[in-house]
C-alpha cells in the first residue's frame, strides 16, 4: 500500500464489491443509501425518463446526485461511464447521445455487468456496451471519450489522484468530465478515514 | 484535485440531500455529507 493512501486500495475494493454485489442481487434490501426509482427521483432525474425505463434497469441504481444536471450530453458524443453498475446512467446517456453516439460502461462487478447487459438487450439499445474494468485501469483507448461520467464511484476509490489521471487519459482534448459524488462539509477524523469499514457504511 | 490533474472550467452544482430519510442520514449529518454534481473540461 502506498504510504500516501489512507487505506489499502485492494482491501477497500473488496469491501466495495461486497456491498454493491448485494445492491445488484438484492436491490430491495436494506442499505444506508436510497436505491432505485426512489433514489433517482430524489436526485432530480427527469420523471418522464424514469418512467420510460423498465424496473430492472433502475432498481440497482445507487447514485448520489445527477451527473447530467450541469450539462446535457449532445447527440453523437462518445461517453464512458466509470463504475456503471447496473447501467442506469448509461441508459440515460444513451438516450441523450442518440443512435449516432456511443456509451461505454465500465464496472468491476460481474453481477452488475450481467444485469446491465441484460437490460440493454431488453431495451434494444445498440449504442451501449459494458466492459469489466477498474477506474484505475480502464479498458478504453487514449482519448476515445468526448465525455466521462460517473456517479458515486470516485469517493469509493482510495487513490483518487490515479482515478482522475485515468479519466484524463481516456478523454479527448476538449472533452468533458461530468460526475456526481459526495463531499463532506465537516472534517472527518483521521482515525475514521483510515477505517475501511466506514468508507462504505 | 480536478485542477491539479489539469482540468479547467470546474463548476459544482448545489448540494443534494443524498442520504435524507435513508438509514445513513445520521452519519451523513454528522459530517455534513451531501451529493454534488461536478463539471470540468480537459483543455483542447
Amino acid at each position: 500500500m502506498s504510504a500516501e493512501l489512507p487505506v489499502d486500495p485492494k482491501a477497500l475494493r473488496e469491501e466495495v464489491k461486497s456491498k454493491y454485489r448485494e445492491v445488484a442481487c438484492n436491490p430491495h434490501g436494506e442499505f444506508h443509501f436510497h436505491t432505485g426509482r426512489r433514489a433517482a427521483a430524489r436526485l432530480g432525474y427527469d420523471p418522464a425518463v424514469l418512467e420510460s425505463l423498465p424496473d430492472v434497469a433502475v432498481e440497482s441504481f445507487a447514485g448520489v446526485a445527477n451527473p447530467f444536471s450541469l450539462r446535457t450530453l449532445r447527440p453523437g458524443e462518445k461517453v464512458v461511464d466509470v463504475g456503471s453498475g447496473a447501467g442506469f446512467d448509461c441508459f440515460i446517456a444513451a438516450a441523450q447521445v442518440g443512435p449516432s453516439g456511443s456509451v461505454l460502461g465500465i464496472d468491476m462487478l460481474p453481477e452488475m455487468l450481467e444485469k446491465a447487459r441484460a437490460s440493454a438487450k431488453r431495451m434494444g439499445l445498440t449504442n451501449v456496451e459494458f466492459r469489466e474494468g477498474l477506474i484505475e485501469d480502464m479498458p478504453v483507448e487514449n482519448g476515445w471519450a468526448d465525455v466521462v461520467i460517473s456517479n458515486g464511484v470516485i469517493n469509493l476509490c482510495a487513490d483518487k489522484k490515479r482515478a482522475f489521471e485515468e479519466i484524463w487519459r481516456v478523454l479527448r482534448p476538449g472533452g468533458h468530465l461530468q460526475f456526481a459524488d459526495i463531499a463532506n462539509g465537516k472534517p472527518v477524523p483521521a482515525s475514521a478515514v483510515r477505517n475501511i469499514d466506514l468508507w462504505t457504511a | 484535485m480536478l485542477e491539479q490533474t489539469g482540468f479547467v472550467d470546474v463548476s459544482v452544482g448545489p448540494p443534494c440531500d443524498t442520504f435524507g430519510e435513508a438509514s445513513g442520514e445520521k452519519k451523513a449529518r454528522q459530517f455534513g455529507v451531501y451529493g454534488y454534481a461536478f463539471l470540468a473540461r480537459k483543455p483542447s
